[in-house]
């Protein structure tokens, strides 16, 4: 389970999260939508502790952690229990895709190397690379790496993965087969918090859309209530202008 | 007065010279490998900013940069044993090893560190995504890509190295360039020692600027 409580987050004077509150399940799906610069992403590195927040309490897994009181320690056992997929894919130039996907197992969780391998390997195959296992990053189309990207999530024991933007970079031709291997993922009740422009996407695997606007969490529910029924004149706004697209 | 050039005498000068370039080969090769734990320890402490030690590595390199070398080695070898007895076994060729990696080690920190700040920031993001420690991730990660980018000039102090070990002679250490100002001294024939001793230099320059050729071509392979 993830609970956030009141989470704040400001750069220099600028305030970009403003008091977030939200509790995710297990096994939920939740697609967090809103204009660019409000925070999305923001929020989603606050998670995973790639930014420190200012000041809130972040709960996944057992673990919590106050911003103001957060150790090193803590932090590192907070991180452990999400894995990030990144919108530039940032996969480990100097690895292979098995490397990329094995290095956690191995140095994070002590995983002895041939098991890691094979691991690394059966999930590349699930995620339809199985002819790639030995390339670099940099032999590897936009869609591809991203897909390394999204198996060197799902190996690394968390219990949450977060999607910030996974599909923005690409090109339109390779931005299916990313999101079919998100679907499949979420068949799986993997619990997931993705933050994304796809509406389409929003509407057919969420359990659970979030619209977030100028830092705050402006309006939850279901894909329906959200997309068809939303009470909120700012999400009334998004949700029209959006979906012409 | 003798005007000719002796070429006979630099040839036979050759071999004399080459049994003593073990000795400047040795201090190179140690001092490099000084210099680089030295280096890459100074340059980590920069990036991660690690109070009081980043500020002593900055005042550090600020004296081993702002002053020559000869004055370094003359104050290591000549100067400090007065104050330090502990510095009084030191023999000439040790000192001349540490002097030469303390110098090159305020240079070769800085090709390091700006190695390290030009792996791109994802890579350390997406180490700490999984969980991965930063130690665990400037291992792993960051270190192997930065060493790549730092090869070209790294090979270039070692080379630089090589020729800055002719100044150990003047803490009388017995490597090529002393046997030729000695030979030089004998003989009269100055002219002929130290081209003698020059093309040696040049050789081995020339051997190891086609090793960084090699190496910089096996490490910009595939990735």
């Amino acid at each position: 389970m993830i609970k956030v409580t009141n989470l704040t987050k400001k750069f220099a004077e600028n305030a970009v999260l403003k008091g977030i509150d939200f509790e995710v399940s297990l096994g939920e799906i939740v697609v967090i939508i809103g204009p660019s610069g409000t925070g999305k992403s923001t929020l989603l590195r606050c998670l995973n502790y790639l930014e420190t927040p200012t000041s809130g309490c972040i709960e996944i897994g057992g673990i919590k952690v106050d911003s103001r009181s957060a150790t090193r320690t803590q932090i590192n056992k907070l991180r452990k229990q999400s894995s990030f997929v990144f919108q530039n894919y940032s996969l480990f130039a100097n690895k292979t895709a098995l490397q990329n996907v094995a290095e956690g197992l191995i140095t994070v969780w002590k995983m002895p190397k041939p098991q890691a391998l094979q691991l690394a390997k059966d999930k590349l195959i699930q995620v339809g690379l199985r002819d790639k296992l030995d390339q670099y990053p940099s032999q590897l189309s936009g869609g591809q790496q991203q897909r390394v990207g999204i198996a060197r999530a799902m190996v690394a024991k968390g219990e949450v993965i977060l999607f910030d933007e996974p599909t923005s970079a690409l090109d339109p031709e390779w931005v299916d087969e990313v999101l079919a291997v998100m679907k499949t993922l979420a068949k799986q009740q993997q619990t997931m918090i993705v933050v994304t422009h796809e509406m389409q996407f929003a509407r057919e695997v969420a359990d659970r859309v979030i619209f977030m606007e100028g830092g705050y969490i402006v309006e939850q529910g279901t894909p329906q209530q959200i997309f068809e029924n939303p009470q909120h004149k700012r999400t009334q706004a998004f949700v029209k202008r959006a979906l012409k697209y | 007065m003798q005007t000719s050039l002796d070429i006979q005498y630099i040839f036979e000068l050759f071999p004399y010279l080459l049994k003593y370039l073990s000795v400047t080969m040795g201090m190179a090769i140690w001092g490099f490998v000084l210099a680089l734990i030295f280096s890459v320890t100074i340059a980590i402490i920069r990036v991660f900013k690690i109070t009081v030690l980043a500020q002593l590595c900055a005042l550090f390199i600020s004296f081993f940069r702002g002053t020559p070398l000869l004055v370094q080695l003359f104050l290591l070898y000549y100067g400090l044993p007065r104050f330090f007895p502990i510095f009084e076994g030191l023999d000439a060729f040790t000192a001349a090893v540490i002097g030469l990696s303390l110098h090159f080690s305020a240079y070769m920190a800085e090709s390091i560190r700006a190695a390290i700040m030009g792996v791109d920031k994802s890579q350390m993001e997406a180490c700490l995504s999984i969980g991965m420690t930063r130690s665990q991730a400037m291992r792993r990660i960051i270190l192997p890509q930065a060493s790549r980018v730092a090869t070209p000039s790294l090979m270039n102090y070692f080379i630089d190295m090589i020729k800055s070990t002719s100044l150990a002679f003047t803490l009388g250490v017995t490597e090529i360039m002393a046997v030729s100002q000695m030979e030089a001294a004998s003989s009269f024939k100055f002219f002929e020692s130290f081209l003698a001793v020059a093309f040696i230099y040049w050789a081995v320059v020339v051997f190891f600027t086609r090793i960084q050729y090699l190496l910089e071509r096996y490490l910009n392979r595939a990735y």
